[in-house]
């Protein structure tokens, strides 16, 4: 019978790429569809394609590392590699939105008034459920860094519960912000100050939904026996992206919230 | 010099330090937020608004006749979003 003489991991022939990449198209001319002939079938049929392609491909990816051992040491080096990489396109795509927030708010136009905040707008006061976010997520942080030394060392139940914790604080945050999006007197379509304000605090949120539902297949994994204390790779690269959000979020509250109001 | 003289020998406006790059909308903006401040400040104390004319020179040599005319009538509507 031959086996491999090396460490890596030759994957198997998958239909996931190829099912990713059709839902990307669909959801993008979907989207385009529906914003210029009324029509949601396209976009739907792609977000539909989009979270079975999700479900599949993370499901395999579990399977071959936690229950066929594929993820030797130097496998999971290159998931770190490629998950270090990914957090750092994120953080040129949310530096684009910073550039065009500081693009209009350190050089005001005369249409605005030639003042930042624009006249006529009022904006939130930071000290208020700003501010309250803001402990929300560095809270979060703290319970996220406990899961980890919980996994490190074993300790099952307090793992589950600090995981938990984390995730219900992740929760709170996308509540809290939803209420604020609810009652603030002004909207995305205010000028500029609305829309790099919704715009680039609404690409977060996204991102805390994201990080939120990870920590949450986390959680599902750890309830299932599926992490070691020295092998959760899963959690780590979880735990990274949930801190990368919480430090995007401390730019946007200095920036927009605290300097630009 | 008196304001008179100033006046007297204005041709266009002279270059402001303040405003040292190409792209000269702030020095219009600035002149015409001044002109209307200096008119408001000078007629609130019951003085001569004399010295105000000025800033009414530069902003009529540098500011496109459009943009005056648009912050003209948003005074007059009261919706100008400059602070005066």
């Amino acid at each position: 019978m031959a086996h491999q003489a090396h460490a890596y991991h030759m994957v198997d022939p998958s239909p996931w790429p190829l099912t990713g990449a059709v839902a990307a198209l669909l959801l993008t001319s979907g989207t385009a569809i529906w914003m210029h002939f009324n029509s949601m079938s396209l976009m739907s049929l792609g977000m539909i394609l989009l979270l079975l392609t999700i479900y599949q491909w993370w499901r395999d990816i579990i399977r071959e590392g936690t229950f066929q051992g594929h993820h030797t040491p130097p496998v999971q080096k290159g998931l770190r590699y490629g998950m270090i990489l990914f957090i750092t396109s994120e953080v040129f795509f949310f530096l684009g939105f910073f550039w065009a927030f500081y693009h209009s708010s350190l050089a005001p136009t005369p249409e605005l008034g030639g003042c930042w905040p624009p006249t006529g707008i009022t904006t939130l006061d930071p000290f208020e459920v700003p501010l309250l976010n803001t402990a929300v997520l560095l809270a979060s942080g703290v319970t996220v860094t406990w899961a980890h030394h919980s996994i490190m060392e074993g300790q099952r139940k307090q793992a589950i519960q600090s995981l938990t914790l984390t995730i219900l604080l992740g929760f709170y945050f996308t509540f809290l912000q939803g209420m604020e999006y609810y009652e603030a007197p002004f909207t995305i379509a205010d000028g500029v100050y609305g829309s790099t304000f919704f715009v680039a605090t609404g690409f977060h949120g996204l991102h805390v939904i994201i990080g939120s539902s990870f920590l949450a297949v986390c959680l599902l994994r750890q309830v299932q026996f599926h992490f070691t204390s020295k092998h959760h790779f899963g959690f780590e690269a979880a735990a990274w992206y949930w801190h990368f959000v919480d430090v995007v979020w401390l730019f946007l509250y200095i920036s927009i919230y605290w300097w630009g109001s | 010099m008196s304001h008179e003289e100033k006046l007297k020998n204005y041709r266009t406006a002279p270059f402001d330090a303040r405003f040292p790059n190409t792209n000269q909308t702030r020095n219009c903006y600035q002149n015409y937020l001044d002109y209307h401040r200096c008119n408001k400040a000078l007629t609130a104390k019951d003085k001569d608004p004399a010295p105000c004319e000025w800033y009414h020179r530069v902003y009529k040599s540098l500011c496109p006749i459009a943009w005056v005319q648009k912050w003209d009538d948003q005074l007059e509507a009261g919706t100008f979003p400059g602070k005066i």
